[in-house]
């Protein structure tokens, strides 16, 4: 039952569309080709820069976050996690509202800055690709903090401070301690994060406009619009195939690196 | 990068906890503007004065209480399915699971994986060619679809908790398969059905973007209503609606956490 619909997506990415606008069962891969076409590619380049650049300012911005919390005390902690959250609590659409009301030439940021005088026009920052980028950051970024957390909450003290007592500076315990073993849950916890990014519809369309369209734009708008039903199906075939490599190239890596692990360990 | 990174560490926490707290605020802003807009005589301008008149008005206006009975019939419902194709599920591959391929573990985790917008397109494109017509029952039927594959790990989790000597015992009693069903293992899992029925419910509720392909013209839910009265600008009505879905979703999630089962899977979004 649950993935039924997407059989159908695959087999329909295969067929034809007729100038009349019928679906045709002749079986090509033309609209995979067609994919390749060079207003495509730059659309899937520049979703996978933004997703990319977006996740790298929740890796720096949420790693400080998670190493707060990873060493605050008790219920601190709880509070500080759970504070995280709240937000993520209320409605996806109402976050997203929320951000228009405060980006817009009408908003928070505007009325401030326009109040005080700093500025004389309002700041152009709805839809625009800044938009998109603080609304990627603004949704995904707590999804980061928490792998990060956990990785340094697994983290056993006692290796900090053998290394300490090896005569290591702080940076090197870092660097040479701490880095090497929390990089497998950053890593997996960034293509999390990255994953879903790849695939935004709403955020784009929301806070970015016609001209910043994520490759899931492109597709919504491929079948909405265009009506081009086979074409559309063939991106998102596309997409799916991307993700689902990200994912398995996570898998593969993940796991050659836990064989290591347990060959020093014995 | 690992430079200003160590050095953050040495001076540790006046900074760390001062990037905290910026987090936060950003985190906060725009929600917590949302609800002061509510206040607002005039919600695009601070220096409007405070008003009650948009929550008064909220509880007169149907065009808001219609999508609100509409999104509660349609999570009901929808996570009432889910928990049974789930649960079904779950019972019926529990034993081979640990054998199952790798390739179908994950064709059942595809609405987990895949982003929303390929599932909702997916389910619009099966519906279509069904000739099935756009309204409640598709979105009831996509929003089960999609939280059934929840429900299952959820469902999953608690029967590979279960000790399976248990069951060995009622077998030992002379108990038919029937009976180890309902009377051993059921009782032992409706926490847990609890817990994937109101994670489902809550799924549904708030979906948009599956909503909004699978619902045709006619059908609103809270979040669709949301998201046609953003594009046509921003209104009073919006931000009463807004502060309205907010008490409801703390109330909801509130509910969800305070079921163990279903916890992970909220702090995990």
């Amino acid at each position: 039952m649950t993935f039924l619909p997407f059989l159908i997506i695959l087999v329909m990415s295969f067929l034809e569309r007729t100038p009349l606008g019928t679906i045709s069962f002749h079986l090509n891969i033309n609209n995979y080709l067609r994919s390749f076409e060079y207003i495509y590619i730059k659309v899937l380049f520049k979703t996978i820069w933004l997703a990319l650049i977006a996740t790298l300012t929740c890796l720096i911005v949420g790693f400080p976050v998670a190493y707060h919390l990873a060493r605050s005390r008790g219920w601190m902690k709880q509070l500080g996690l759970i504070l995280l959250f709240i937000p993520f609590w209320t409605n996806f659409i109402l976050r997203i509202y929320g951000l228009v009301s405060l980006l817009g030439n009408h908003g928070l940021i505007n009325q401030v800055l326009l109040h005080f005088e700093l500025i004389k026009t309002p700041l152009e920052i709805l839809y625009t690709r800044t938009g998109v980028y603080l609304g990627l950051l603004y949704n995904y970024l707590p999804f980061l903090v928490v792998p990060i957390f956990s990785a340094l909450e697994k983290l056993d003290p006692s290796l900090r401070e053998a290394g300490f007592d090896l005569g290591a500076s702080r940076f090197q315990v870092f660097r040479r301690v701490v880095i090497p073993n929390i990089k497998e849950g950053i890593f997996v916890g960034s293509l999390f994060v990255f994953i879903p990014m790849l695939g935004e519809y709403v955020i784009p369309d929301l806070l970015g406009g016609a001209k910043e369209a994520f490759l899931g734009n492109i597709m919504v708008s491929q079948f909405f619009v265009m009506q081009d039903w086979p074409f559309g199906s063939a991106i998102a075939g596309m997409l799916s195939i991307l993700l689902l490599m990200t994912l398995w190239i996570q898998n593969r890596w993940s796991r050659s690196n836990g064989f290591k692990k347990g060959g020093l360990d014995a | 990068m690992d430079l200003k990174r160590g050095v953050s560490m040495r001076r540790s926490n006046p900074l760390v906890a001062t990037i905290f707290f910026i987090v936060l605020l950003f985190l906060y802003a725009p929600l917590g503007y949302l609800i002061l807009q509510t206040f607002l005589n005039n919600p695009n301008d601070l220096q409007s004065g405070f008003t009650l008149n948009w929550i008064i008005k909220l509880f007169h206006s149907p065009s808001v209480w219609d999508p609100l009975i509409t999104s509660l019939e349609i999570g009901i419902l929808s996570a009432s399915l889910a928990l049974i194709v789930g649960t079904l599920g779950a019972v019926g591959l529990v034993d081979f699971a640990a054998f199952l391929p790798a390739a179908v573990q994950s064709l059942i985790m595809l609405p987990i994986l895949l982003p929303e917008v390929i599932t909702g397109l997916s389910l619009l494109l099966f519906f279509l060619l069904l000739k099935v017509e756009l309204g409640f029952t598709t979105v009831v039927i996509a929003h089960a679809s999609f939280s059934a594959s929840f429900v299952y790990f959820i469902m999953l989790e608690q029967l590979k908790k279960l000790d399976p000597q248990m069951a060995e015992a009622a077998e030992d009693l002379g108990a038919t398969s029937n009976q180890i069903f309902w009377r051993v293992t059921m009782p032992n899992i409706i926490p847990g059905m609890m817990g994937g029925w109101l994670l489902a419910f809550t799924l549904s509720f708030d979906d948009f973007l599956i909503s909004f392909f699978t619902s045709g013209a006619g059908l609103t839910t809270l979040p669709l209503k949301i998201y046609s009265l953003m594009r046509i600008g921003i209104t009073p009505e919006l931000n009463g609606l807004s502060f309205l879905m907010i008490c409801i979703s703390t109330f909801l999630v509130l509910v969800l956490v305070s079921k163990e089962q279903s916890r992970k899977w909220v702090l995990k979004g």
